[in-house]
């Protein structure tokens, strides 16, 4: 079971995704193992999810990157937070991101 | 402030030859297959407009004569759809099945993957090897494969309608 996203962890893109920012759009292309699958493989995120996958440099903790959201888009960090761990938690569920490590281990 | 979104991005505008070229480049180059939907007609009828295409990496293989293959083109550096048809040595001579002329000479550097999959409304589509690469090929160069192609399937349509008579 995966750990749910804690904001006291740095993430950042897995080794199983390919991440291309082209022509203003991030695509994400899951590396998949096999070829059975049917589902589409190709994924983008909207304007919010950018400026989120952005921040996701590995080395900054979500709470760091919650706070520089915040006041980037001046809206409430409360809210911020909420939407950012909620689209972790679905990359982290189709494994396009991976936890690198909290402030206290670096 | 929209709420953050993952989407999928099949369904909306097609990538760009640009975006498939680069994309294409960095997953063959991790081994790994690429999944996307095909533009254009060049490859009609087995390939057609809007059937997903799945590419895989030459894992050190040598493509054959009949096999379809993701090239860079010569002239544009834009990723190509296309058959082989014809080999010598490392050089191989390329072409759309429904266009009239060739893409030229490649070398094996220029060849990125192999189709292995095409995928229309959900079903699988025969590449067109069954018959043999040399024979397929051979109607591809000549021009004849796409009345080949259709004069079997109406035949088949016949045989088809006569059995359930």
């Amino acid at each position: 079971m995966e750990s749910p996203i804690s904001l006291d962890f740095a993430y950042g893109p897995s080794e199983d995704v390919v991440v291309r920012e082209i022509e203003g759009e991030i695509i994400i292309v899951p590396l998949v193992s096999g070829i059975g699958d049917l589902e589409d493989e190709l994924f983008t995120l909207n304007e919010t999810g950018r400026a989120i996958w952005r921040k996701l440099d590995g080395l900054k903790p979500l709470r760091v990157v919650v706070s520089e959201l915040a006041a980037e888009f001046d809206a409430p960090a409360d809210l911020i937070e909420e939407d950012t761990v909620g689209l972790l938690q679905e990359l982290a569920r189709r494994k396009m991101i991976i936890r690198k490590g909290s402030a206290s281990e670096r | 402030m929209k709420s953050a979104r993952l989407v999928r991005r099949e369904g909306e505008r097609p990538l760009s030859g640009e975006a498939l070229t680069e994309l294409m480049r960095a997953v063959l180059a991790k081994e790994k297959p690429l999944r996307f939907r095909a533009k254009g007609s060049s490859m009609a009828p087995f390939i057609k407009d809007g059937d997903v295409v799945t590419v895989r990496p030459l894992g050190g293989a040598r493509p054959r004569t009949g096999d379809i293959v993701a090239f860079l083109h010569p002239v544009t550096g834009r990723v190509g759809i296309h058959r082989i048809v014809r080999e010598e040595s490392d050089q191989f001579s390329l072409k759309g099945d429904n266009l009239s002329g060739g893409d030229g000479t490649l070398s094996l550097g220029q060849i990125l993957g192999i189709v292995c999959r095409v995928e229309r409304a959900g079903k699988n589509v025969h590449l067109g090897r069954l018959a043999g690469g040399a024979l397929v090929a051979s109607l591809s160069r000549s021009g004849w494969l796409t009345r080949a192609v259709d004069a079997a399937r109406r035949v088949s349509g016949r045989k088809r309608e006569r059995g359930s008579k």
